[in-house]
């Protein structure tokens, strides 16, 4: 019985041992990820966009061997924007903070109205760092009373994309539409050359960023969703752009889907508007000549993407040598390494007098039409980008246009949803 | 070392006892309540500093407007979170999806987890390899099966399309139509957990008391008779364990519908509860009204478990 | 004696009609349940334009291998496969470890509010990890244990549902078998190893292959605690091989999900053969 008993307790204290057993087993990165006071290596969380691991190591090792005593380590922050900021917020909560992080177009305003980005414009003047170079509709996406909070990486803007064969086929001349109208006109065109089961044009649907896309649609006629902090939707030139869209998915001239880069490269669309970050997926996946083009409307193309970005609550030396980093991160040459690799587009203006730039834009016509329309963005409505959500909360919007629903009850709903969220979570706190 | 009688009592064949006042103990007892305090304590105080003390906090925090980003920010604010739950419009429509997308999960991956289970407990040619098979689903990841199941739904190149094309009939858009994207996320799910259900009910008839059965087979009973009147109330524990944890996983699914949908179509097609708190928490930067969510369904679960605890309690003193 | 037992065991009533009707029903289990799988497989064979068109390519032509070689290379795949056995690994034996004394001691000892502890137990079953890793996220970097298997692993390790699972299974059991054993004489500790525990054997495995599928698929709070390949397991490294801006190439992902659920499919195929011994084995030792 008393045997019985010890034993019975050297059991139970083997279970209790199980945690402590597992404390020892203590991994093989378990060395400190970054000192407090600076020196340490520069930690940079990023999602590699456009699975850019390799040339992210590249720019690293070129910027460590033209900055001896530096070291910067990558750290895998998340498949996508949305888990870089998802750790980010975790190791606000406590815990060491990285020294860099990417910040997508959605996700760095909620972070600076926090109070959680440091301001860059006197870290970089005080590091001698000029922004003059970088293209100004991609900087000016930073700014948040008057100071900018990120700086331009890996950014993108949709484009649009035509299969040629049925574009001549339909008779039409070997361009984009320069204004929706004119695609109103050419749509019966296409319809009638692609047939029943395929469509003239794919666009993502209101779960996948038509949002984005839609933005073009309302610009080019004139309206927007927001001016400033104010929601505009229900103006009349944005109801009449989503009315445009309604027409155009009565007719069943256009069509919604996840990746419209899919469709388009299996030849069932004819057209699409997809980010230039799926351009090179889409020379690998069609079988079939296609071309690029400017998006309908002048000056009407949204910018996109992500930035780098710093945190406030780092010590004044690590944010001297962080941001000496992301200013190498998005200089001349690394943009230009950066973006023939993923198809992102290159953030400096000087960047179009590289030589080798200007090499890889002559082997990529499709890539310079891209880079040309650069000139014509223009940064996004707040109600998309910086009001917490936006981004879904137009998209359910545009879901229920797209199935019939009065599109200005729609937006009118929209915009006082859209004002709420201003009210509540943002007037508050600037 | 104890009286016959206490142990008999304190072991029973059969369903779980009920949720009361444990037996009468004598003073002798003692050594037996250490030792399982000393088996418990290791899980308890893990479950407590990794699960409890976060609930908690979360509890806390459903009274504020935290924001994720602002760690030290928090205002409270009183009852507005739940105040501004009873309200709203997505409300509704959320507690809806989720609780046709558990009912059905719960009950159809029970009744083909069992029917599965009775199926491959025969001894048929190729069974094992069969087995393996069911149970493959379940090891995929969710973020995986989204993409799969794709090429099964998708409008433009899905097999369902490839299918009802041949037979000149239409695709509905499992995507764009709230009903059918519903439809579509509760199918993959039923699709990928079947093996859960059916392993369970499986180790289950592995696990049974063949002296029954041959007391069956001696008394000359159908095989239909055997299966109501011998197999299913030896399953009763078993099922009652399944419809508590199949309820409990398919509420808190996640991955396959960010997988899939994101929520959508039309924003919360398809948005169940704990999809919510994320969108709430992570999107819309209102952690404070994701706790709340979270407050509530865990609160809502917490009632249905109790309620199928007693049910099956009286169930099985009847 | 057992092997005769189980043998006999689900032939008792066949008769060629059923036989027939049992075939007929795995071949249908088998095509619903094989064709999503076939798509997984067939997509990780196929070259990168193949995989959308229309009409549906049932057979990749051409055949490829460079998904794999894609996935094996353009990643460090072993490093994050060594990474997710070691995180399994520890977790299963933790949880199955756990949950069977938590489960004992819920089913076959009695303490006062025994109930209630049970209660405590399942009801961390609605709790979804959403809401508990930011703040585990903060206690864990302040022990300085991100990036280390002890970070990963012990936040994880209470187990509620092997607990459940495990107790309903103890309680099953028949009371005069082990009523029989403590007049014997066996202490508490002796009656689970060599009574309790026989007799419990394939519920105790298929807790096993759950744990080991849950674990092996953890992908959230790994994510949150690793920082690259040094602790991360293979679904966070995975999701290198996406693409963020649509146009993803799924081959190697596909290749990638094939060469993650092989191993754990495998161990079923090993596993489920033990699920047999049962009640049988138990009832002849005792």
């Amino acid at each position: 019985m008393n045997d019985l008993t010890r034993r019975g307790f050297l059991g139970l204290a083997g279970a209790a041992g199980v945690a402590a057993g597992l404390a020892a087993c203590a991994g093989s990165g378990s060395s400190p990820t970054s000192s407090a006071g600076g020196g340490g290596p520069i930690q940079f969380w990023s999602n590699h966009p456009g699975t850019s691991k390799d040339t992210e190591t590249k720019i690293i090792e070129a910027f460590q061997k033209a900055n001896p005593g530096f070291t910067v380590s990558l750290i895998d922050g998340g498949k996508n924007y949305e888990e870089v900021a998802q750790k980010f917020n975790a190791a606000l909560a406590g815990g060491q903070l990285p020294d860099v992080i990417v910040a997508s177009d959605v996700t760095w305003f909620n972070f600076a109205l926090n109070k959680q980005l440091a301001p860059l414009d006197d870290l970089l003047a005080a590091a001698g760092l000029k922004t003059d170079d970088y293209v100004d509709a991609l900087y000016n996406d930073y700014t948040f009373n008057g100071k900018h909070y990120a700086l331009p990486f890996a950014r993108s803007t949709p484009l649009f994309y035509y299969n040629k064969a049925i574009w001549s086929a339909a008779g039409l001349p070997d361009r984009g539409p320069a204004t929706w109208a004119e695609f109103k006109e050419w749509a019966p065109k296409l319809a009638a050359v692609v047939g029943a089961d395929k469509v003239p044009l794919q666009m993502a649907d209101g779960s996948n960023y038509l949002d984005w896309y839609f933005q073009n649609m309302a610009w080019s006629m004139g309206g927007q969703l927001s001016k400033e902090w104010t929601a505009t939707a229900s103006d009349p030139k944005t109801v009449a752009a989503g009315t445009f869209l309604q027409e155009l998915a009565k007719n069943k001239w256009v069509k919604f889907s996840k990746s419209p880069d899919a469709e388009f490269s299996a030849g069932i669309a004819a057209c699409a508007l997809q980010s230039t970050g799926t351009l090179g997926g889409i020379t690998k996946n069609a079988k079939f000549d296609f071309g690029t083009a400017f998006l309908p409307g002048d000056g009407a193309c949204p910018t996109g993407g992500a930035g780098v970005a710093i945190p406030a609550g780092l010590s004044d030396e690590r944010k001297k040598n962080a941001v000496k980093f992301i200013e190498y991160l998005t200089n001349v040459e690394s943009t230009v390494t950066f973006t023939q690799a993923t198809g992102y587009m290159p953030v400096r203006k000087s960047a179009l007098n590289n030589d080798a730039e200007k090499a890889f834009l002559e082997k990529n016509p499709r890539a310079k039409v891209a880079v040309q329309q650069l000139a014509k963005t223009r940064s996004q409505d707040n109600a998309r980008v910086l009001v917490p959500g936006g981004g879904a909360r137009i998209g359910k919007a545009l879901d229920q246009i797209v199935q019939g629903q009065d599109v200005a009850t729609v937006f009118a709903a929209l915009d006082k949803e859209t004002q709420a969220a201003i009210d509540s979570q943002i007037k508050p706190k600037l | 070392m104890q009286p016959a009688a206490e142990v008999a009592t304190g072991v029973r064949a059969g369903p779980p006892p009920p949720v009361g006042p444990p037996p009468r103990r004598s003073g002798t007892d003692r050594r037996e309540w250490l030792l399982a305090a000393a088996l418990l304590l290791p899980n308890l105080a893990l479950l407590t500093l990794f699960v409890y003390r976060p609930l908690i906090d979360n509890f806390r925090l459903s009274f504020t407007d935290y924001n994720i980003s602002s760690p030290t920010g928090a205002t409270p604010v009183g009852t507005a979170n739940y105040v501004e739950w009873l309200g709203r419009d997505d409300t509704r429509t959320i507690l809806g999806n989720t609780v046709v997308f558990t009912f059905a999960t719960v009950l159809i991956s029970m009744v083909l987890g069992l029917a599965l289970a009775l199926l491959l407990d025969q001894k048929l040619r190729g069974r094992n390899v069969v087995r393996s098979l069911v149970f493959a689903p379940f090891v995929v990841s969710g973020a995986a099966i989204g993409v799969a199941f794709q090429f099964v739904f998708d409008p433009s190149f899905g097999l369902i399309r490839d299918l009802l094309t041949r037979v000149g009939a239409s695709t509905p858009d499992f995507f764009q139509d709230t009903g059918w994207a519903l439809f579509m996320v509760t199918t993959t799910y039923i699709w990928k957990n079947l093996g859960y259900t059916f392993v369970i009910y499986l180790a289950a008839l592995q696990g049974r008391r063949i002296d029954l059965d041959e007391a069956a087979e001696i008394d000359g009973a159908s095989p239909w008779t055997h299966f109501r009147r011998v197999l299913l109330p030896q399953l009763r524990p078993t099922t009652f364990f399944l419809s508590i944890t199949v309820l409990l996983n398919s509420v808190q699914v996640f991955d396959l519908i960010y997988a899939q949908t994101r929520g959508g179509p039309v924003g919360t097609g398809t948005t169940t509860l704990v999809f919510q708190v994320y969108q709430e928490t992570f999107v819309n930067m209102r952690a404070g009204y994701g706790a709340t969510v979270a407050t509530i369904m865990f609160l809502i679960l917490l009632a249905i478990t109790f309620v199928q605890v007693r049910v099956m309690d009286r169930g099985s003193t009847a | 004696m057992s092997t005769h037992l189980q043998v006999s065991q689900g032939d008792r009533h066949r008769t060629p009609l059923m036989s027939v009707a049992g075939y007929a029903a795995m071949i249908v289990v088998v095509l619903v349940i094989a064709v999503p799988l076939f798509w997984i497989l067939i997509t990780s064979f196929k070259e990168r334009q193949d995989i959308y068109v229309r009409p549906a390519q049932y057979w990749p032509s051409p055949a490829t291998t460079d998904n794999y070689r894609d996935t094996v290379t353009s990643i460090p795949f072993p490093a994050y496969f060594r990474n997710s056995l070691i995180i399994t690994a520890l977790l299963a034996a933790a949880k199955i470890t756990l949950g069977v004394l938590s489960a004992y001691a819920l089913s076959l000892l009695r303490f006062p509010g025994r109930n209630l502890v049970f209660l405590v137990v399942i009801a961390a079953l609605m709790v979804p990890n959403q809401i508990t890793v930011i703040s585990n996220y903060a206690l864990i970097a302040q022990l300085g244990w991100r990036n280390t298997f002890q970070g990963i692993v012990i936040p994880l390790a209470g187990v509620a549902f092997g607990t459940f699972l495990m107790r309903n299974q103890f309680l099953s059991l028949p009371g005069e078998i082990i009523e029989a054993a403590r007049l014997d004489g066996a202490g508490p500790m002796k009656l689970l190893w060599r009574v309790v525990m026989p007799m419990s054997w394939p519920t105790l495995v298929a807790f096993s292959l759950i744990t080991v599928v849950n674990e092996w698929n953890e992908y959230l709070w790994p994510f949150l605690m690793s920082d690259n390949e040094k602790t991360a397991p293979l679904q966070v490294g995975l999701t290198l091989l996406q693409n963020n801006e649509g146009g993803n190439n799924w081959g190697p992902v596909m290749a990638g999900t094939v060469l993650t659920v092989l191993p754990i499919l495998i161990l079923f195929l090993f596993l489920q053969r033990q699920m047999i011994k049962g009640l049988t084995a138990g009832a002849v030792k005792s």
